[in-house]
């Protein structure tokens, strides 16, 4: 598909982005919604509880027994912990350790020095995750993550086998390389990253910091086109993004990506590996929706990146971007499925 | 304010357009009456025309920084008009407007934009400008090139830029202003300021822009971006394969990525002008009214700028002004709809020879 013009039908991002959707972005997902908030009161994800790793106090639910088999779950942009509301629990009751962290810039966690470069390169991410591990004296866990938890569980994946002992990852191998980052793809690829070069420029920063609410409920709409969620299950999630760190970690993230930001040179060794693409030798079960409307690649194009025991799942149904809280039953399983090797 | 322009109906011409049965003929000769037609609508000269005006013939000439290369049709003593284009589009824009207005008596000059076709810097040392004020430099050089005192000017887009510059900081060089979207300028730090979140995506490319990966991607895609962008901003008008084509040879010219992509990082602040237009810039910024007769139109189906009933600007134009909307007409105005376009520029024609 390389000439836009061509398509049989234009998406949701097609539409907005000739200004047409508006009317329909207001009257549409939230009208499933205000039945269900108002019918029952959505479960938070608890206990949370919070522990020092590196340079964070980090912030996490945990459930299931403390002598469980440890189970990770990492959640993405714009989205929190509670990706994991359903599948958490699912994993406990079958006598797992979960935990579930806050990301940097996420709900709870928090920096222990205001010095701290508000960095989100990818490796970052992956480094704090590590520290977690460290900190709950955790040698080795099944790891599960969605969106930036999903790169991130490829990362510790990657550079750290012997502390993953499998891995599922929603959308497949997606560690990042900044030289093929600069490369350009066409058009209508271009603007489905439309978020990413708005947060290039100080309105987009700006933007982002004001609208954080609404934008983030843009993006998952956009992310899941056909995920009903309601306003209450939106604004559990939403409350992260509150985070006093959260808008300089985003941006920082994507500006990295791009190279218009640059990290911190002590992760440059970890860079230098992960920018090799190197491959993912862990058992692992990759998971695509059937309506994901984020940019995504195809499986076809990372299957060869795991050398291990691979499978490759698709969720039918509507599925979209965020495929753990979309469908939890079909990713817990995954996941025991791994964690009972 | 506001009054609705039936466009005229184009169909036969543009057949004998698409068959390029006209294509190559001599702009403006054989024109069957060259004194202005006074009243009613545009009337159509069987036979006269330049279908593709960059197959015609072209005319050069060293005006400013810039070796501008545009097509002149009509007769050269009738009332001079120039037409200009905007972004992403070319001289082509005006392929049904122009011979309109050279039929009606009108020495019509339809320039490149620097950056667009054959038009060349005449140095390589000159920054590759996309500022607002650099067109409306280029209109005024161009103007003092040919020799003209006085002219119609009429744009939209980048074209609707440069003329509205004229008319503002030169008006006694515009005898009348027909622009696309009304008043062309902002406040500098507009561009600064979010908007909500479902209103940023259709911007998305000038983000895109802002960045070296933007850049590469337009170079590298820019006919299918700019295909893309016709599609945006005129959903409503079914150009063809052709039509296009025609047009995108222009921005193969040398200088058109770097005067694109410095036009709107300019406008984002994130790069500096040239400071030969400094001047000319911070009085487009202080927003000047605009004190010539001025016919604005917008498109009813105008994706890129929403239609308005114009009144939000109506204190920036001090002179005699009508605003319109163009129904069924998308971004690309004078191409989309050129009877109603040809018509505004005859008005203000018509308008100036009353009142001189």
């Amino acid at each position: 598909m390389s000439d836009p013009n061509k398509l049989p039908r234009r998406s949701f991002l097609e539409k907005a982005a000739i200004g047409v959707v508006t009317s329909q972005f207001a009257a549409g997902v939230p009208a499933f919604a205000q039945t269900r908030a108002a019918s029952r009161p959505l479960k938070r994800l608890e206990p949370l509880k919070s522990i020092e790793a590196g340079v964070l106090n980090i912030g996490y639910a945990e459930l299931g027994p403390a002598n469980g088999a440890p189970i990770l779950l990492l959640h993405g942009w714009p989205y929190d912990i509670h990706t994991y509301a359903e599948v958490a629990p699912i994993l406990a009751s079958q006598g797992y350790r979960v935990i579930v962290p806050y990301v940097r810039g996420y709900g709870t966690t928090q920096f222990i020095s205001s010095e701290t470069p508000r960095n989100g390169q990818q490796a970052v991410l992956a480094v704090d995750i590590i520290a977690l591990m460290d900190a709950l004296k955790i040698q080795q866990a099944t790891v599960g993550g969605c969106d930036w938890g999903a790169r991130t569980a490829c990362i510790l994946a990657a550079l750290w086998p012997e502390r993953v002992k499998a891995l599922v990852s929603v959308s497949g191998y997606l560690i990042g390389n900044r030289e093929s980052g600069k490369a350009p793809l066409p058009p209508k690829a271009e603007l489905q990253w439309w978020y990413q070069y708005y947060f290039a420029t100080e309105r987009g920063r700006a933007g982002y910091e004001k609208n954080r609410h609404d934008f983030s409920k843009l993006i998952w709409q956009i992310a899941s086109p056909r995920w009903a969620f309601d306003d209450a299950t939106f604004d559990r999630s939403a409350a992260a993004l509150e985070n006093p760190d959260h808008v300089a970690v985003v941006i920082h993230n994507y500006r990295w990506r791009l190279g218009l930001a640059e990290g911190e040179s002590k992760y440059d060794d970890l860079e230098n590996r992960l920018a090799k693409a190197p491959v993912i030798t862990v058992p692992t079960i990759t998971f695509e929706g059937d309506a994901n409307g984020a940019p995504h690649p195809e499986a076809s194009a990372y299957a060869g990146k795991f050398s291990g025991r691979y499978e490759h799942r698709v969720v039918s149904g509507g599925i979209g971007h965020n495929l753990p809280q979309e469908a939890p039953q079909a990713f817990a399983a995954a996941v025991a499925e791994l964690a009972r090797l | 304010m506001t009054d609705s322009v039936t466009p005229t109906r184009m169909d036969d011409r543009m057949d004998f357009v698409r068959r390029g049965l006209l294509r190559g003929a001599v702009a403006g000769a054989g024109i069957a009456g060259l004194g202005l037609a006074l009243g009613g609508s545009v009337a159509f000269a069987k036979g006269i025309g330049f279908p593709a005006l960059a197959l015609g013939r072209l005319k050069n000439v060293d005006a400013g920084v810039l070796n501008i290369a545009y097509c002149e049709a009509g007769p050269a003593d009738g009332p001079a008009v120039v037409l200009l284009h905007g972004f992403p589009y070319d001289i082509e824009a005006y392929a049904e407007v122009a011979p309109l207005l050279a039929s009606a008596g009108c020495r019509v000059i339809v320039p490149y934009l620097r950056g667009f076709g054959p038009t060349r810097f005449l140095n390589a040392g000159t920054l590759r400008s996309g500022e607002f004020a650099a067109f409306g430099a280029d209109l005024l050089a161009l103007l003092d090139a040919l020799a003209l005192p006085r002219a119609v000017l009429a744009g939209y887009d980048w074209g609707g830029k440069a003329a509205s510059a004229v008319a503002a900081l030169w008006p006694e060089r515009c005898a009348g202003l027909v622009s696309g979207n009304g008043y062309a300028f902002t406040e500098p730090s507009a561009a600064l300021v979010p908007a909500l979140p479902e209103s940023e995506i259709p911007l998305w490319w000038q983000f895109y822009f802002q960045t070296e990966r933007g850049r590469a991607g337009y170079t590298k895609y820019r006919r299918e971006m700019n295909r893309f962008f016709w599609k945006q901003w005129s959903p409503t008008w079914r150009f063809d394969d052709a039509t296009f084509a025609r047009t995108a040879g222009s921005f193969d010219n040398p200088d058109h990525v770097d005067v694109s992509i410095h036009s709107f990082r300019h406008r984002f602040g994130a790069v500096k002008g040239d400071p030969a237009y400094a001047e000319i810039d911070r009085r487009l910024a202080s927003l000047p009214a605009i004190p010539v007769r001025t016919v604005t139109l917008d498109g009813s189906d105008d994706s890129a700028h929403g239609p308005t009933d114009g009144s939000a600007q109506a204190a920036k134009f001090t002179g005699p002004r009508t605003h319109r909307v163009i129904p069924g007409a998308g971004h690309n105005l004078p191409q989309e709809a050129p009877g109603a376009f040809a018509d505004a520029v005859l008005e203000l024609v018509r308008a100036d020879r009353r009142t001189r």
